[in-house]
């Protein structure tokens, strides 16, 4: 009897800490995986991974993206594949991504911050 | 950072060309109004403040095309636009540099690698 009750508690503390784990995988999930990020990041060296790079017509620096805020990323991907936000090369970019790129994008990027 | 000012007058006095230089104590009262939701060091920092940009270390010429675009509709977000409509060229350029001056967090992709 007494090992059952025990045996009962066990599976139920092992189940909440699964659902804990579960939870807390969920979390990072609604954010996106910054490996998956990293490996995309792979074509936005081109032009922001070379410093001092200027945007030609009308001439100024591509920002620092490296170590920006994730939120502020996801909505400055989303705006440039949409359109909302006016860039031919950023837009073209942006369209080739999707939604959860853009997450693993942002997660990778926000993650390395000076 | 002790340079910080040192350069931003530097800066700013390149700049004066076609217009007066604002002095550094009023480029940081109208900074104050972007405290609210870019910090008062620019780094955006809190979790609230995650849906805005980290300005701290930026390019001074890309916070003054953001500035611009947004002046002028180019670029929209109806909080931004209200923020630089009245804003005139030079304040658009000293408020870029003094917030291009302060100790970053923003980094250029120059030393990402590939890989795992």
């Amino acid at each position: 009897m007494t090992r059952t009750t025990s045996a009962c508690a066990l599976i139920l503390l092992t189940a909440a800490f699964a659902a804990s784990a579960f939870a807390a995988e969920a979390i990072d999930a609604a954010k996106g995986d910054a490996k998956a990020g990293k490996a995309l990041v792979y074509t936005c060296g081109g032009c922001h991974g070379v410093t001092g790079y200027m945007n030609a017509y009308p001439n100024y620096h591509v920002p620092r993206i490296g170590g920006q805020n994730y939120d502020y990323l996801v909505a400055a991907l989303t705006e440039y594949k949409t359109g909302q936000r006016n860039h031919p090369t950023m837009h073209a970019q942006g369209e080739s991504l999707s939604d959860q790129d853009i997450r693993n994008i942002a997660t990778y990027l926000s993650s390395i911050v000076k | 950072m002790k340079f910080a000012p040192l350069l931003l007058v530097a800066s700013l006095g390149m700049s004066a060309a076609h217009a007066q230089p604002i002095p550094l104590e009023k480029v940081k009262e109208k900074a104050a109004t972007c405290a609210a939701c870019h910090g008062a060091d620019g780094n955006s920092d809190t979790p609230a403040q995650s849906q805005y940009p980290r300005l701290a270390g930026q390019y001074h010429d890309y916070l003054a095309r953001a500035l611009h675009e947004y002046k002028s509709g180019g670029r929209k977000n109806p909080i931004m636009a209200g923020m630089a409509a009245p804003l005139s060229d030079t304040e658009i350029d000293a408020l870029s540099r003094y917030f291009a001056a302060m100790p970053s967090k923003l980094d250029d992709l120059s030393r990402h690698e590939q890989g795992d």
